[in-house]
């Protein structure tokens, strides 16, 4: 038992001398957190936008504004001609316009601003189909009610971001464990050093298991708190399903290190090799961009990469996104029982001598 | 000349031949640009997702009335058909079967299904809805403050996003249902339906998309990243390895050494910015002009910028991992403070003061208002200034505290 | 100076704090000569030779190089001068060729690097990358940067060490021609063998010292027409009086021990007496004459491998 506590206090002391690791585990997930928080706080809908608007006289505009008011335009600024409303809009002083003349509603954008007209456009469509029931004196007949089942209602997408960078978190944490530690450690002949000694490869990995498991609870919590604290995000944590997923994921992703370290000719470029992986699977797993809004081959990709259901599973963990029990389980079991099975393939490949 | 000329040609070599290297400064870039122009490249235009959802109509009406519930399933129904000119339609339909009298229960179990991410949404069309849709046909002269309104319950997965988009288009529907409603009361003349037209201003190009937004910035990306991260790492690296001492004993001065070796960067980023263009025009139809004096000054000075912040990295470092470390940190702020990706709103002053003072934003804004994709935040006078004056900064830092060898 | 001596030091002195790493080194380099500082690990030889290439500078001292008094290395002595790095090394993924042409390309004149790779026997690895290359390559080809430019003066800081005994006579070899063109070559090692091979003149140096000079034979001759008797004894055995009062014995470890005499027949003889007197077996006996390692242990009671 003293051998492990041993490694166990070595192991956390290399951990924390290693200003990488402790970076990317500690530094990154919160950094993150709080760029992508301040950012999104001010975007989302387009509900503070600016519409200008030009009613070719002599027809009246009334109900054309009363609509307008009613699809929550922050502000109109009415110009007496269409030159004058595309001066205004060239020169950013409203961000789309609108020009009526009776019989025609015309919507006018700034080509140059790509990314914020898909927002506007979404504006004038809601415009222009309350407006074509207004113009004759009707209001819609159909009030649509939309209720939330499940998960978080209004969940937005920094809502969604920050279990999907807890669930990187973890996957970084558990890979470079392997295939970066591990790895390097095989690389500088230490594990030689080791392995002649009379410990044994799975005391020494299971001192790897436990300093990585609380190294990720501290993280994974620091994120967390962060996010609920700084930003108020509004989490329903199952205490439960959190250990349980994190303590199955960090064995996962530790077996998913294991093949990359075993792939690769080298043990120094195991961590290139992770690196590069990790940061492809975090674009196609659904973490940054909505799984849905991707082409088709990409969403099918996507069901492939491990990061993809563990962002799920930590959505469902929080609270955010509802998914069937079973799936969750069935998530962590092939986690946990991945994890496990590499475990021996691990440890031969620590007390295997290195072809020179 | 021989010398810089062989030492350009000695950066470019090692760069492009290790494959790490050539990934994170060639692939990813392109990768990147790939992904976001075939993500963002849609949105916008109608989506090619085909939206699994449920419709329920709990209002069986009386016989010999018109049953409007009907009328609402019905126009789901048929946007669930596969469209004349081959497309997948827009729905993928789940209804009781005919006959199926327990509606309420097909009705709780499809909320399950939704719940679970298998159904985008699900209608309800609720008790009395046909009642309640001639009530309000009846009241619809515009009374102002008039409530009437039949209720159509739309139920949605939180947190999927896909459940919002479908809500959306659910939303879309029901205003066409209700037009037609409306018009089949007689109290809608389809005649004079309000005609919406489209205009754009602000450019000589009309046809400006996303992937013209994009490309200039992932040419600012792909610089900064090789500046951030080769610079320090092949002269930290070169200089704890001894590669550099090898060069300080033959006549080989550091000026001469920079001058070789700041060529082989620019060569390293005039590769990058050609393969991302190359990507851009040919795979995704980018036709942003960045050929112009304008955009060109500010690509060069970005490539000059950046490599000026790599030997700030390299003079601050004392060893290789710390050097990279420091590149790893402060690599996500600068590129996501700086308005590359996401337009920057409102912030606190913490971040708007990182984001003020990033030459990224500067270079950033620069290049695309010069390009014609966006309008300028800043003067020109400004977006060339603030990058200037880092460069100097960082040349006199590096001057003064970098070490061209070890332990002397 | 001597008409010949392309280089001459005079009083280097190099502290580190209380470290004195050169203390007072005084020697001349001559033309077509291998000149070898010999010493053991952290004698000074390479802050010696790092103070000669530019690397470093001196706390005080005079360096003649070519004639010229110089305080630091210039540039122009650069271009008449080749320096092999102690452990220095190649961007790992460059070509060998590309590595010669690169640094061809930082002198006035150079020779081919074509030339280059058959002088130094690497013509079949010459579009190998750097990090393919085996020690003793790697270590060929930083000889042949060393001499790319033709230089009139080399600096060969420990070219031989951590390479197994092929490499190590590739290397020699390589080594003993440059003498034939005119170079002076001035190497550091702590290998004797590599000392008394090569070179014409060697410099013992010990703490920053310098602690004998001259040839190998000259060196080896001071210790008289002595001869040498090795031989492996039990740690813990006490050699007798009589063979310890007559001539000189060292122990070193693993019970080697080694004795000067002036008088072969008769240490012998009392050796075996002893032996057979005592029941202490005698392994590994050998006889031969006296080398450098032997001087130096003369002179500081050391060996120089450590």
């Amino acid at each position: 038992m003293t051998a492990f506590r041993a490694l166990l206090r070595s192991e956390l002391r290399v951990f924390l001398r290693d200003k990488t690791s402790l970076t990317f585990t500690f530094l990154f997930p919160l950094l993150f957190i709080v760029i992508f928080g301040y950012l999104m706080g001010g975007t989302g809908s387009a509900g503070g936008s600016k519409l200008g608007l030009v009613v070719a006289a002599p027809v009246d505009g009334s109900r054309l504004q009363s609509v307008i008011a009613e699809v929550g335009v922050a502000q109109v600024e009415r110009y007496a001609a269409s030159g004058d409303l595309e001066e205004a809009i060239d020169a950013r002083d409203v961000d789309f316009g609108a020009a009526w003349d009776g019989a025609t509603l015309t919507f006018v954008y700034d080509v140059r601003r790509t990314q914020e007209n898909f927002a506007f456009e979404e504006l004038a469509r809601g415009i222009a189909a309350r407006f074509d029931l207004a113009n004759q004196g009707r209001r819609p007949l159909l009030d649509v009610i939309p209720v939330v089942e499940g998960g978080e209602a209004g969940a937005d997408w920094f809502t969604l971001v920050v279990p999907g960078i807890l669930a990187f978190s973890i996957l970084s944490a558990g890979l470079f464990a392997v295939a970066g530690h591990v790895t390097s450690m095989k690389q500088r002949r230490l594990l030689e050093r080791l392995v002649v000694t009379p410990m044994s490869p799975v005391a020494f990995l299971a001192a790897i298991v436990v300093v990585r498991l609380g190294v990720v609870f501290l993280s994974t919590l620091a994120t967390l708190g962060t996010a609920v604290g700084l930003f108020h995000v509004a989490f329903h944590m199952s205490w439960l399903h959190y250990v349980v997923f994190v303590v199955a994921a960090t064995v996962g992703t530790m077996g998913l290190g294991t093949v990359i370290a075993l792939v690769v000719r080298q043990p120094s470029s195991a961590s290139s090799l992770a690196n590069v992986l990790s940061m492809l699977m975090l674009f196609v797993s659904g973490v940054y961009f909505p799984i849905e809004i991707m082409p088709s081959f990409l969403r099918a990709l996507s069901m492939a990469m491990p990061l993809r259901h563990m962002a799920d599973a930590m959505r469902y963990t929080t609270g955010v996104m509802d998914m069937s029990e079973l799936r969750f389980w069935v998530i962590c079991g092939t986690l946990l029982l991945g994890g496990l099975a590499l475990l021996p393939i691990l440890s031969r490949y620590v007390v295997r001598a290195e072809r020179r | 000349m021989r010398g810089i000329l062989c030492l350009a040609r000695a950066y470019l070599a090692t760069a492009l031949r290790e494959r790490i290297t050539l990934f994170w400064f060639l692939v990813f870039p392109l990768f990147l640009l790939a992904l976001l122009a075939a993500i963002f490249g849609n949105v916008g235009q109608t989506t090619s997702l085909t939206f699994d959802i449920a419709v329920v109509n709990l209002d069986q009406g009386p016989a010999g009335r018109v049953d409007f519930g009907a009328l609402v399933a019905g126009t789901f129904r048929e946007l669930s058909q596969p469209g004349t000119s081959g497309k997948d339609p827009l729905f993928r339909l789940h209804e009781p079967a005919v006959g199926d009298v327990d509606a309420a229960a097909y009705l709780a179990s499809e909320i399950g299904a939704l719940k679970v991410g298998k159904r985008a949404a699900v209608v309800e069309i609720p008790v009395g809805f046909s009642d309640a849709l001639v009530a309000a046909a009846g009241g619809s002269a515009v009374v102002e403050g008039a409530e009437a309104t039949a209720r159509v319950i739309v139920h949605t997965s939180g947190g999927r996003t896909s459940s919002d988009m479908a809500l959306d288009i659910i939303e879309e529907v029901l205003v066409g249902v209700d037009k037609q409603i409306l018009a089949q009361l007689g109290l809608f003349d389809a005649a004079r339906t309000v005609v919406v037209g489209r205009q754009e201003v602000g450019s000589e190009d009309r046809t400006l998309g996303y992937v013209d937004f994009l490309v200039p910035g992932v040419v600012i990306m792909g610089f900064f990243v090789a500046g951030l991260f080769s610079v320090p790492g092949t002269i930290l690296f070169g200089r704890e390895r001894r590669i550099l001492r090898a060069y300080w004993v033959t006549p080989l001065n550091v000026p001469r050494f920079l001058a070789g070796f700041s060529l082989g960067h620019l060569g390293l980023c005039a590769l990058q910015f050609a393969c991302v263009w190359l990507l851009g025009r040919f795979a995704f139809g980018a036709h942003v002009n960045l050929f112009q004096p304008l955009p060109m000054l500010y690509l060069v000075l970005s490539m000059v910028t950046f490599l000026a912040l790599g030997f700030l990295v390299a003079a601050l470092a004392r060893t290789p991992n710390a050097g990279m470390a420091i590149a790893n940190i402060v690599n996500m702020p600068m590129m996501f403070l700086g308005g590359l990706f996401y337009p920057t709103g409102s912030m606190p002053p913490a971040l708007r003061v990182i984001m003020m003072a990033n030459p990224v934003t500067y270079l950033a804004d620069g290049l695309r208002a010069s390009a014609g994709v966006s309008t300028a935040s800043f003067p020109v006078a400004v977006s060339l200034g603030v990058p200037c004056a880092w460069i100097v900064g960082c040349a006199i830092v590096a001057s003064l505290q970098l070490k061209w060898d070890v332990g002397r | 100076m001597e008409p010949t001596a392309l280089m001459k030091v005079s009083n280097l002195i190099k502290h580190y704090g209380d470290v004195h790493a050169v203390d007072d080194v005084s020697f001349s380099v001559p033309k077509a000569e291998v000149f070898t500082l010999l010493g053991p690990n952290g004698a000074g030889k390479t802050t010696t030779l790092e103070i000669l290439e530019g690397i470093r500078e001196a706390d005080s001292g005079s360096i003649e190089i070519f004639g010229q008094r110089l305080r630091h290395i210039d540039r122009a002595t650069k271009e008449r001068i080749g320096v092999l790095l102690q452990e220095g090394n190649f961007e790992p993924y460059l070509r060998v060729r590309e590595v010669l042409t690169l640094f061809a390309s930082f002198f006035r004149t150079a020779r081919s690097p074509a030339e280059m790779l058959k002088t130094i026997a690497l013509e079949e690895k010459a579009n190998a990358f750097v990090k393919t290359l085996s020690g003793g390559q790697k270590q060929r080809l930083a000889i042949g940067v060393a001499l790319i430019n033709d230089p009139e003066l080399v600096f060969l800081d420990e070219p031989t060490t951590g390479l197994d005994p092929q490499a190590r006579r590739n290397i020699w070899s390589i080594v003993s021609n440059l003498t034939a063109s005119g170079k002076a070559i001035i190497l550091t090692t702590h290998y004797m063998e590599e000392a008394e091979t090569l070179s014409q003149s060697v410099c013992i140096m010990d703490h920053g010292k310098v602690i004998a000079e001259g040839s190998p034979r000259e060196l080896t001759a001071r210790l008289g027409r002595e001869t040498i008797v090795d031989f492996v004894a039990t740690e813990d055995c006490e050699l007798p009086e009589a063979l310890s009062s007559s001539c000189e014995s060292v122990r070193g470890e693993g019970g080697l021990v080694s004795v000067r005499t002036t008088d072969l027949v008769a240490t012998l003889g009392r050796l075996l007496d002893w032996s057979r007197a005592s029941g202490v077996p005698l392994t590994e006996m050998a006889v031969r004459q006296p080398n450098l390692e032997d001087v130096f242990l003369s002179l500081t009671g050391r060996r120089l491998r450590t």
